[in-house]
C-alpha cells in the first residue's frame, strides 16, 4: 500500500488564488544597478584582479632596471613602459572580461531566470556594461596606484641623489640645482598623469561596448575575444590604412564604399592615443579631454543601441 | 483582468535550424488555459514542444502565430513577468553567489529591498530547507539543492504563477519527493502552478489538470479523473479478506451476466515509495 497522499482530482480548485502583485516601473535604474553590482561581484570572484599582480611585477621590474641614461630620461622611460602596459592591460581586460559575461549567461541559462523576472533587455545590457566599466575603472586606479608608487620612489631617489651629488661637487649655484631637479621632477609623478589614465579608461570603455555588441550575437566567448581583438587592431590602423586605400582606389566605388563603411563601423582607437603625449610630459589640452569624453559617450550609446537591436528580439 | 492565469490561443512556433531551408514546427496551433489557483501539467515526450510553449509564455520567445497571455497581459509585457516565477530545467545560477545572495539578487531585480527582502529570503530558505546552506556558494550545492534554491528564487517576489520546467530532472527520489511536496504546498497556498514534465507519476500526484502534447499539438486535455478513469471498470481494495470471502466475491461477479473479473492480486507500493520508506527509515535510524 502506498503511503503517498491521494492525488488531487478536483476539476475546479477550491483554493483562493493569490492577489496581484505591485506595479512595475517601465525602466528601473535599481535593476540596472543590481545587474551591474552582480557583474562586479562575478568578475571579482572569478579572480580577474589577479592580472594586477602580473602588472605590478612588470612595473616593479621596469622600475628597477638600471638604464644608462640621465635620471630624467630614465624616469620618462619607466613612465612610458608602465603607462603603455597599463593601457594594454586595460583594453585586454575589457575584451576578456566582457566576452565572458553574456555568452556564459546564455550557456548556463542564467539569462532565462533573469529575463523571466521583470527586467528589460536594455536594463540587462546596460547593467552588464556598467559592471564591466566599474571593474575597469577600479583596475585602472589600482594600476595607476602601483605606477605612481614606483615612479614616486624612483623620482625621490633620483632627486636626492642628484641633489647630494650637485651639492657635494660645489660647482653649482642654488638656481642651477633647482633647475636640474625640476627637470627630473618634470618627468616624475605629476597630476596630469591622471588624464592619461582617463584616456586609457575611455579607450577600454569603447572596447568593452564593442565587445558587448559582438557578444549579443556571438556563439562563444572565444569567438567574441578573437573578433574584438581583431577589431581593436583594425581600429588602431584603419585611419592610416583607409587614407591609403581611398587614395589608391580613386575610381573603384566598391572599395571606396567598403573602406568608408569600415571607417564608420569600427571605432578609431588611434584617437585615444593622446595619452602618450601626456605621459611624455606634454601639456594637457582640456578641450581635447572633453572632446574625447564626448566621443567615448557617443560610441557607448551607439554600440549599446546596436547591441539592443540584436538582443531585443533574440530568442533563447 | 482575466480569471485565467495563462491563456494560450492558436500558438504556432516554427524554427529554421541553422541555415537550412526546411522548417521545424515546434508548436502547432496550440490552445489551452491554466486557471488561477490550479496545478496544470503539460506532459509529452522530449521534443514535443513543452519547453518552447513555456518560453513563449515567459516572453523569452515570440510566437509566429497566435498569442500567449498571463493574467490577461501579453506574455512579452514586463508587468506579466512580475506575476511569474520561473524555474528552468537544470538551472545554473551564478556559482560565485551563495544561496542567500542568489535570492537577494533576484529579489532586487523584482524591486524588493531592505527588511522585506531579508524576511522573504529567510522565509524561502526555510521553505526549501536550505537555511543551513544559505551562506555556502552554489558551486558546492548538490543537484537537489540547486533545484530547491531555484524554486525559492522563482517565488522571491511572491508571484501568482509559478512555471516549472522539468522540476525534478536529474534529482534523486528523495530530492524529487521534497520538490513534489513543495509543489503541493504551493498549491495549498493559492499559487497557480504550470509545470512541464515527462515524469508521469509525478504529474499524476500533483496536477489538477493535465494536457498531453505530442509533436507540438495538444492530443488530450482534462482533469486526471477524466483522463485516466476507465469508465466501465471498478476497483476495490479490501483489507484482511479471507480466501472464503474472495471466493464468494468471485462467484457473485460470475453470477451477473456481462460482468467479468479483470484482475485481482495484492496491492503494491510503487518503487519510488519503497525507496523513500527505506531512505527515511535509514535516516531515522541514524538520528
Amino acid at each position: 500500500m502506498s503511503d503517498d497522499p491521494p492525488p488531487s482530482t478536483e476539476a475546479t480548485p477550491r483554493r483562493t488564488p493569490r492577489a496581484a502583485g505591485k506595479a512595475v516601473p517601465i525602466f528601473s535604474l535599481g535593476r540596472v544597478a543590481t545587474i551591474a553590482a552582480s557583474t562586479v561581484t562575478q568578475l571579482v570572484r572569478m579572480k580577474t584582479f589577479y592580472f594586477l599582480l602580473a602588472f605590478a611585477l612588470v612595473v616593479v621590474a621596469v622600475g628597477n632596471f638600471n638604464i644608462p641614461a640621465t635620471p630624467a630620461k630614465e624616469l620618462s622611460m619607466i613612465k612610458k613602459v608602465a603607462f603603455g602596459t597599463m593601457d594594454i592591460f586595460a583594453w585586454l581586460f575589457a575584451i576578456v572580461a566582457t566576452a565572458l559575461l553574456i555568452p556564459k549567461d546564455v550557456e548556463d541559462r542564467t539569462l532565462y531566470t533573469i529575463l523571466s523576472k521583470p527586467v528589460r533587455r536594455v536594463e540587462y545590457l546596460l547593467g552588464k556594461l556598467c559592471g564591466v566599466l566599474g571593474v575597469i575603472a577600479v583596475s585602472l586606479v589600482a594600476m595607476y596606484a602601483i605606477c605612481a608608487l614606483v615612479i614616486y620612489s624612483r623620482e625621490s631617489l633620483f632627486v636626492s641623489a642628484e641633489y647630494e651629488a650637485m651639492v657635494a661637487s660645489a660647482q653649482y649655484t642654488a638656481a642651477e640645482i633647482e633647475e636640474q631637479l625640476s627637470l627630473i621632477q618634470q618627468q616624475g609623478l605629476r597630476a596630469e598623469l591622471g588624464i592619461a589614465v582617463l584616456a586609457s579608461f575611455f579607450k577600454a570603455a569603447v572596447v568593452a561596448a564593442v565587445t558587448i555588441f559582438l557578444s549579443t550575437f556571438a556563439s562563444s566567448s572565444l569567438f567574441t575575444i578573437i573578433v574584438s581583438i581583431l577589431l581593436f587592431l583594425i581600429g588602431h590602423a584603419h585611419h592610416m590604412a583607409s587614407s591609403f586605400w581611398l587614395h589608391e582606389s580613386e575610381n573603384n566605388m566598391a572599395v571606396q564604399m567598403l573602406v568608408k563603411v569600415i571607417k564608420i563601423l569600427i571605432p578609431n582607437y588611434q584617437l585615444f592615443s593622446f595619452s602618450e603625449g601626456i605621459v611624455q610630459g606634454e601639456a594637457v589640452v582640456a578641450a581635447l579631454v572633453w572632446q574625447m569624453g564626448g566621443l567615448t559617450a557617443g560610441y557607448l550609446v551607439v554600440f549599446l543601441l546596436l547591441s539592443l537591436l540584436v538582443f531585443v528580439d533574440k530568442e533563447f | 483582468m482575466s480569471d485565467n492565469a495563462v491563456e494560450v490561443k492558436n500558438l504556432t512556433k516554427v524554427f529554421r535550424p541553422g541555415l537550412k531551408k526546411e522548417y521545424v514546427v515546434a508548436v502547432d496551433n496550440l490552445s489551452f488555459e491554466v486557471r488561477a489557483g490550479e496545478v496544470y501539467g503539460l506532459i509529452g515526450p522530449n521534443g514535443s514542444g513543452k519547453s518552447t510553449t513555456m518560453k513563449v509564455v515567459l516572453g523569452l520567445m515570440a510566437a509566429n502565430k497566435g498569442s500567449a497571455k498571463v493574467f490577461g497581459l501579453d506574455s512579452g509585457d514586463i508587468r506579466a513577468r512580475n506575476e511569474i516565477g520561473f524555474l528552468p530545467e537544470n538551472p545554473y545560477f551564478y556559482k560565485h553567489l551563495s544561496g542567500a545572495e542568489t535570492l537577494r539578487f533576484y529579489g532586487k531585480l523584482c524591486g524588493m529591498k531592505g527588511r522585506a527582502l531579508q524576511d522573504r529570503i529567510a522565509e524561502l530558505l526555510q521553505l526549501v530547507e536550505l537555511e543551513g546552506a544559505a551562506n555556502r556558494r552554489l558551486g558546492g550545492y548538490s543537484k537537489g539543492m540547486l533545484q530547491r534554491i531555484g524554486l525559492a528564487q522563482s517565488l522571491i517576489q511572491n508571484p501568482r504563477l509559478v512555471i516549472l520546467d522539468e522540476p525534478t530532472a536529474g534529482v534523486d527520489p528523495v530530492g524529487s519527493r521534497q520538490i513534489r511536496d513543495l509543489i503541493l504546498r504551493l498549491r495549498d497556498e493559492g499559487y497557480t502552478v504550470f509545470l512541464c514534465s515527462h515524469l508521469l507519476e509525478q504529474v499524476q500526484e500533483v496536477c489538477d489538470r493535465v494536457g498531453i502534447l505530442f509533436e507540438g499539438r495538444m492530443r488530450r486535455e482534462g482533469t486526471l479523473d477524466e483522463l485516466i478513469a476507465i469508465e466501465n471498470q471498478t476497483s476495490m481494495t479490501i483489507e484482511n479478506a479471507s480466501p472464503e470471502l474472495i471466493a464468494e466475491i468471485q462467484n457473485l461477479v460470475r453470477s451477473h451476466e456481462g460482468t467479468r473479473l479483470v484482475e485481482e492480486g495484492h496491492s503494491r507500493t510503487s518503487l519510488e515509495s519503497l525507496f523513500i520508506q527505506i531512505a527515511e527509515r535509514g535516516r531515522e535510524g541514524k538520528s
